[in-house]
């Protein structure tokens, strides 16, 4: 009997739980939060934005309060087109944050702080070129880094030079020259990163060959001719060279070129154009483009690089230059300019200086990443580099003029000399060496701006060298430009010199010689009562005179 | 001498290519086509113009289907006759490194004539002018002169002036002989020359006068301060 039940129990149990939705059991309540199917079900994307959000809220929250207040004030100081405000917050305060909170890591992304500013599409834009900056100077900017900025720049940009008419921006003009600076060092790290095809991951590989115009030599080409063109900068400087009015020049340049924001950034565009072709290796039109500027003497940052250039010329072209700068230029670079003096023994320290000193050139071609088959021919038979390319063309215009050295230091010693026995003395065959000479004599002329000549491709040719020669027949007849001796300099020192020991001497009091007091009595009274002596008894100051003028 | 100025806007060059070459169309593809052409007309006109063929190299740098290597290599042999102005380096320099031809059918001429350019160009600059003529006579050549200089109208009396600059700069007077292997001309032929150019020629020695100019006069010169002196004293 027992049994019987057992069995129907089991039964029963059976079909009642093969009934049963387990799902229904466990129920919904934790994933989606909803109890009825009546609702609609929220889809996967907005599910992910909620949590995008979330997330961007509690990153906000991290953020120090001393950051959100400055990115508030400056935000409001652009609003209000507060230039001294502006420049605070962007020389002094973004610094002092970043050397704080993020010297190691990156400012907060854009899209976190956007709530803070409204979300102001435009000072987004500005935020981020900072961002991006400061991404490039401390940290590696990796591929996705570096496609953005460019995105940004064209942002920028557009918003620049295609809103309808010009925008009501002000920013310092520190700002504005390190927005082009930047751009063009973004542009020239990329070119080198890109030519790097070896160790390039393929998810880089296929962003690459897609990449299509980004960072392409004609959009940063693009970019630095509009704004010329918009702000009409040549035109301006063309203008106050002219020496035209105010009002003139006003009605030349239009409503962007008065802008200051547009008139500086096309000034800036200009030495940008002069950057980006030298880096392309087009040093005529880098030239062309500096037309309309009259360049200052003063030496920038980079005088290291300056004296080794100047290092290079003196080597290669001998002539009477200023003390100081000689000077200096020893001190860096003695070694090398001894060497490089002496001809072809010279020639890897021409090869040390140039590339220290170059710009770092770029090929204005990326390599084949839209082809498989033409990147990999492009691996296995790597072209030169562009700063190689150019190091051979500069030195083989080095060797050209090897044997000049040798040939003025013999020169030198004569006023006349035959053709044959020169040869001998050089112990070289004499046709190739009236050939040298020939070499030397144009080695020693140059381009130089001798007038007012406009812009840097003109000039007139001089001779650069304090030697110079001529062929006659076979006779070689030499002729010495020398200083003559300079006494204006030493007449000066000596006479300041002089003046300076005649005042101590007039200003400093008489020893007093030891007397008796009646003695000092008598002389008193017998002395004429006349001031300058009583003064110079007692110790007083003397005024003497006027000045006596040196002439 | 051309002068730098000249150099940079050279009479001859019209004011289509003026506004080309000096405004933002350079950049512009499709322009190459006007700047090739004028390169053609120099060619046959014995003139010159080199920041145009410059334009042009740098559309060939930016549009790497626009390359054309005979256009190059006739910039390179004009360029030649421009020394000692730096063109032909400031051409190489606009040159950038190629990848592998893709095209089996039509191989590219460039990189077998580039190394004789570049030899002929640096005996040039040396004024090693014997040595010059010796290459270009040579097998070496042959195919720079079969196929190239052949249509440039004047390119070895061009090569004459660049001998000619070099020589006039440096000498007073100079022996016929030596001259002539400068010039790779002999008896009639540089007579002729000589001429031409209206130097004289002393018979009994066989010297040649060249006249003078700024560069083969020479003088001694001391260079003395410039001090002035107020004529007044306080």
């Amino acid at each position: 009997m027992a049994q019987q039940r057992k069995a129907l129990w089991e039964a029963d149990l059976d079909e009642e739980l093969h009934d049963v939705d387990l799902n229904i059991a466990i129920g919904n309540y934790g994933q989606n939060g909803l109890y009825d199917d009546a609702q609609p079900r929220i889809d996967e994307p907005t599910l992910l934005a909620v949590q995008h959000q979330v997330a961007q809220q509690a990153a906000l929250a991290q953020i120090p309060d001393a950051v959100k207040r400055f990115i508030v004030h400056f935000h409001q100081a652009v609003l209000d087109n507060n230039l001294s405000e502006i420049t605070v917050a962007y020389e002094s305060g973004w610094n002092r944050l970043t050397e704080k909170f993020y010297a190691k890591t990156e400012w907060p992304e854009a899209e976190i702080i956007a709530p803070l500013v409204n979300d102001d599409q435009i000072f987004l834009i500005l935020y981020r070129e900072l961002y991006y900056r400061h991404v490039y100077s401390r940290i590696q900017p990796d591929i996705d880094d570096r496609f953005h900025s460019y995105e940004n720049s064209c942002e920028l940009f557009n918003y620049l030079l295609n809103s309808d008419g010009p925008v009501p921006l002000e920013l310092p003009e520190q700002w504005l020259w390190d927005i082009i600076d930047e751009f063009i060092y973004q542009f020239q790290s990329f070119c080198v990163w890109r030519s790097k095809v070896k160790p390039k991951t393929d998810e880089e590989l296929m962003l690459l060959a897609d990449a299509g115009q980004a960072w392409s030599s004609y959009s940063v080409l693009n970019v630095l001719y509009s704004l010329i063109q918009k702000s009409k900068i040549n035109e301006h400087l063309t203008a106050l060279q002219e020496g035209k009015s105010a009002d003139e020049i006003v009605e030349i340049v239009g409503e962007y070129g008065t802008k200051p924001l547009y008139r500086m950034l096309g000034y800036f565009s200009l030495i940008g154009l002069l950057r980006v072709h030298s880096l392309l290796g087009d040093f005529t039109l880098a030239l062309k483009v500096m037309e309309s500027v009259e360049l200052n003497q003063k030496i920038n940052k980079t005088a290291d690089r300056m004296y080794a250039l100047f290092a290079v010329c003196n080597a290669l072209s001998p002539s009477r230059v200023d003390d100081n700068i000689s000077n200096t230029m020893k001190e860096k670079y003695g070694e090398q300019f001894t060497k490089m003096s002496r001809g072809e023994e010279g020639i890897p320290a021409f090869e040390e200086l140039f590339l220290y000193a170059c710009p770092k050139f770029i090929s204005a071609n990326p390599p084949p990443y839209e082809d498989a088959e033409l990147l990999q021919a492009h691996i296995e038979e790597l072209p030169v580099e562009p700063a190689q390319r150019h190091l051979s063309l500069f030195l083989s215009d080095v060797r050209a003029q090897a044997p000049v050295p040798t040939l003025r230091s013999f020169l030198k010693l004569y006023t006349s000399l035959d053709a044959k026995k020169l040869s001998n003395f050089l112990d070289a065959d004499e046709e190739e060496m009236v050939q040298q000479l020939m070499v030397m004599k144009q080695a020693s002329r140059s381009i130089s701006r001798v007038e007012n000549e406009k812009g840097l491709l003109g000039g007139q040719m001089i001779s650069t060298s304090d030697l110079d020669f001529v062929i006659d027949e076979n006779m070689v007849h030499i002729a010495e430009s020398t200083v003559g001796r300079r006494y204006a300099g030493w007449f000066i020192r000596n006479t300041e010199h002089a003046q300076r020991v005649y005042d101590t001497v007039h200003n400093s009091p008489l020893p007093i010689p030891p007397k008796s007091a009646s003695q000092v009595k008598a002389d008193a009274a017998a002395a004429p009562p006349s001031a300058a002596p009583v003064s110079q008894r007692t110790g007083q100051r003397v005024a003497w005179g006027g000045n006596v003028k040196a002439a | 001498m051309v002068s730098a100025s000249a150099w940079a806007t050279p009479s001859t060059r019209t004011e289509l290519i003026e506004n080309l070459v000096s405004g933002v169309d350079r950049y512009n593809p499709s322009n190459v086509g006007i700047l090739e052409d004028y390169l053609y007309h120099q060619i046959r006109s014995e003139e010159y113009d080199c920041l145009a063929n410059l334009a042009i190299l740098k559309l060939y740098q930016f549009n790497p289907d626009l390359y054309n290597p005979d256009v190059v290599i006739n910039i390179l042999i004009k360029a030649l006759t421009s020394l000692p102005f730096p063109d032909f380096n400031l051409c190489i320099s606009l040159l950038d490194e190629r990848s592998a031809s893709t095209n089996p059918d039509e191989p590219d001429p460039l990189p077998l004539l580039l190394p004789v350019l570049i030899s002929l160009h640096n005996l040039l600059q040396q004024c090693r002018f014997p040595a010059f003529w010796t290459l270009y006579r040579s097998e070496k050549a042959e195919s720079l002169r079969d196929n190239y200089t052949v249509e440039c109208v004047g390119f070895e009396d061009s090569v004459r002036e660049v001998v000619i600059r070099g020589v006039k700069a440096a000498f007073k007077s100079i022996r016929m002989e030596r001259l002539g292997n400068y010039l790779n001309l002999s008896d009639e032929d540089l007579n002729g020359y000589v001429a031409k150019l209206g130097w004289s020629i002393e018979a009994s020695t066989g010297v040649v006068s060249i006249p003078p100019n700024p560069d083969n006069q020479i003088e001694s010169t001391v260079v003395q301060e410039q001090i002035e002196l107020p004529l007044t004293f306080a």
